[in-house]
């Protein structure tokens, strides 16, 4: 190229970024959001709110392009196959999810320990590096894809375990931001003051960094192998992170509701147990059928049944602190997300694992479209939820802790989106329940697991039009989320009210 | 030794173990506001929830072929269910000390 053209280009490119900053600078001035209003370890938290955000936007994309797939097979066939949608649309949940998590606890932290977060400079630091290399798993997930049977492919390209596929140098990416992460929230602490949440906090991100830890090794035999990645899938979600929340639901109901610390402490303690009690060995009922001796049977299947009991105390709870506080709140939007979330949590966990959990049942059902039923039901209600509350928490804030209550402006478009987005997961539950249970009933009991049952199962009318109502209410999930954005970036903007102070 | 659900027994063995967990939060929630409201009829409407709850474990103990230790499990169910409720509405009470319920106090 000449020198002359060199220079067009240069010019170019320089000219496009001007007005890429500009419009940048024009869509600041049109959010009107004040990072003033906010302390350093807060403007950590609102970039990793920020980047969840845009996960949630990745795995309902993904999801909806899986979900086409279902009825249009051929549809982006060998561009961006349903195994590549798939793992995107999951891996975007959990990255999510996590993103939420690490936003929620850096909000807290300074409050909760009285004190600036000791390591914010390398907090900093931790996120741009998980946020760069989590661009470029995607990046390879979308545009590389496969690789050889190498090791080289393990390390760079896709690990291949279901749901934590990620290349092992992200794996380990993701393990040192983790401990960054474990080592501010210890230190701020220790910098500080303790508390019981604090104490739980810490302990459950130990086991939090741990856990990840078994999903790292590989065995010959794929029995031991599976009996591993459990210790990922089911204690991650089903202890750690369900403390996780217990952490967060706490810290915000005394600032939401004005519950007292000792008694929400308290609870924390006893959800704690309960949760570990009934939920470690749990983990049994995905013993079942993976050459596993048979005793796991019955230990999956006992524990499995005490399993909804935690789930029945918070609702119990929830009611007692509703009646005794009558729902006054400093955050309407916020407490709304709360309330879907114990909704959620029960019946996504509780009553829709129940109904097919004990190992008599779960031999025709498990891998079927019943898990994923289960799974979205489960996951927007117990993890989804309590972030987009924390959204509204944290914007309520970015804004100047602004009025959040009755008689806000444009009122309906929280609701609106906290309905769509509800009543879109759970249409896409019920549809996954009926193409699940036609698959289970099909496939599995009369097709006994064979082929030729499973495409029976594939093509029958139930399945199909089951995958079909599943699309449309993807799609109504995805409007109730551009509406969802739509009110974060605007609620509160004309509000000169201050938030209300909760005793 | 376990054997399997029937494929006739398929939807009653969801629908019964569904309802095992929704009658326990029913008679949960029951029980607690009948002691927030001081009503009795919540307290009839709670013991209520609770014999449908025994309803679907029997039911759910038949379809699933439970026999032997599993039935342990049913057992569980329950008791588990039946003191749970009581167990919570108490630790609420305890750990509300300056807030406690009309009923309560």
């Amino acid at each position: 190229m000449s020198t002359e053209g060199s220079e067009a280009v240069i010019q170019h490119t320089s000219g496009w970024l001007d007005k890429a900053r500009t419009q940048w600078q024009n869509f600041n001035t049109w959010l009107e959001l004040d990072s003033s209003h906010l302390s350093p370890g807060r403007q950590l938290s609102v970039k990793y709110f920020t980047v969840a955000v845009i996960l949630f936007f990745a795995q309902i994309l993904f999801g909806l392009l899986a979900a086409t797939q279902f009825l249009a097979p051929g549809f982006l066939y060998e561009i961006l196959d349903f195994s590549v949608n798939r793992m995107v649309h999951i891996n975007a949940m959990v990255v999510w999810m996590l993103y939420g998590f690490i936003g929620c606890v850096y909000w807290l932290l300074e409050e909760e320990s009285g004190t600036e977060i000791v390591g914010l400079k390398l907090g900093n630091i931790a996120f741009w590096v998980l946020t760069s290399a989590v661009t470029l798993v995607v990046l390879v997930y979308l545009l590389v894809q496969i690789g050889p049977g190498k090791d080289s492919s393990l390390w760079l390209i896709n690990e291949g375990r279901e749901y934590i596929e990620a290349p092992r140098w992200a794996d380990i990416g993701i393990v040192v931001v983790i401990l960054i992460f474990f080592y501010n929230v210890v230190a701020t602490f220790s910098k500080g003051k303790w508390s019981g949440i604090a104490g739980v906090l810490t302990l459950d991100l130990i086991a939090l960094a741990g856990l990840y830890v078994a999903g790292m090794f590989y065995m010959t035999n794929i029995t031991h192998d599976q009996y591993w990645w459990w210790w990922v899938i089911h204690l991650w979600v089903e202890a750690t992170w369900e403390v996780l929340v217990g952490v967060i639901m706490a810290w915000s109901l005394m600032k939401l509701l004005g519950v007292k610390r000792k008694i929400v402490e308290i609870w924390l303690y006893i959800e704690v147990a309960l949760m570990f009690g009934s939920g470690i060995l749990g983990l049994g009922h995905h013993y079942f059928w993976i050459g596993t001796p048979e005793y796991w049977l019955t230990i999956g299947g006992f524990f499995s049944a005490l399993e909804p009991i935690p789930l029945v105390a918070m609702v119990v709870h929830a009611l007692y602190d509703a009646g005794t506080h009558s729902f006054k709140n400093s955050n309407h939007p916020a407490v709304a997300w709360i309330i879907a979330q114990a909704f959620g949590n029960f019946f996504g966990a509780g009553v829709w694992g129940f109904m097919h959990t004990l190992p008599q049942i779960n031999l025709y059902t498990h891998g079927t479209q019943w898990s994923a039923s289960h799974g979205h039901l489960a996951f927007f209600g117990a993890y989804a939820t309590i972030n987009i509350a924390f959204f509204y928490l944290a914007i309520q804030h970015w804004r100047g802790n602004v009025w959040m209550g009755g008689g806000m402006v444009n009122n309906w478009r929280w609701k609106w989106a906290l309905g769509l987005l509800n009543a879109g997961v759970l249409g896409m539950t019920i549809a996954l329940l009926i193409a699940g249970y036609e698959q289970s009933f099909i496939e599995r009991a009369v097709g006994g697991s064979t082929w030729g049952g499973y495409f029976d199962a594939q093509n029958h009318p139930a399945f199909v039009s089951a995958m079909a109502w599943r699309l449309f209410f993807g799609l109504v999930t995805a409007a109730g989320f551009v509406l969802l954005v739509w009110d974060l970036m605007t609620i509160g903007k004309t509000e000169t009210r201050k938030a209300q102070v909760i005793e | 030794m376990l054997e399997p659900v029937a494929l006739k027994d398929f939807f009653i063995t969801f629908f019964s173990s569904a309802l095992v967990i929704l009658a326990g939060a029913s008679y949960a929630l029951l029980y607690a506001w009948s002691h927030l409201s001081q009503k009795r009829t919540y307290r009839l409407l709670s013991y209520l929830a609770y014999a449908v709850l025994v309803i679907a474990v029997v039911v759910l103990s038949r379809a699933a072929n439970f026999s032997g230790y599993w039935l342990l499990i049913s057992v569980a169910m329950l008791v588990g269910y039946f003191f749970a409720p009581i167990g919570i509405w108490h630790l609420c009470i305890k750990t509300h000390p300056s807030e406690q319920a009309p009923a309560d106090r």
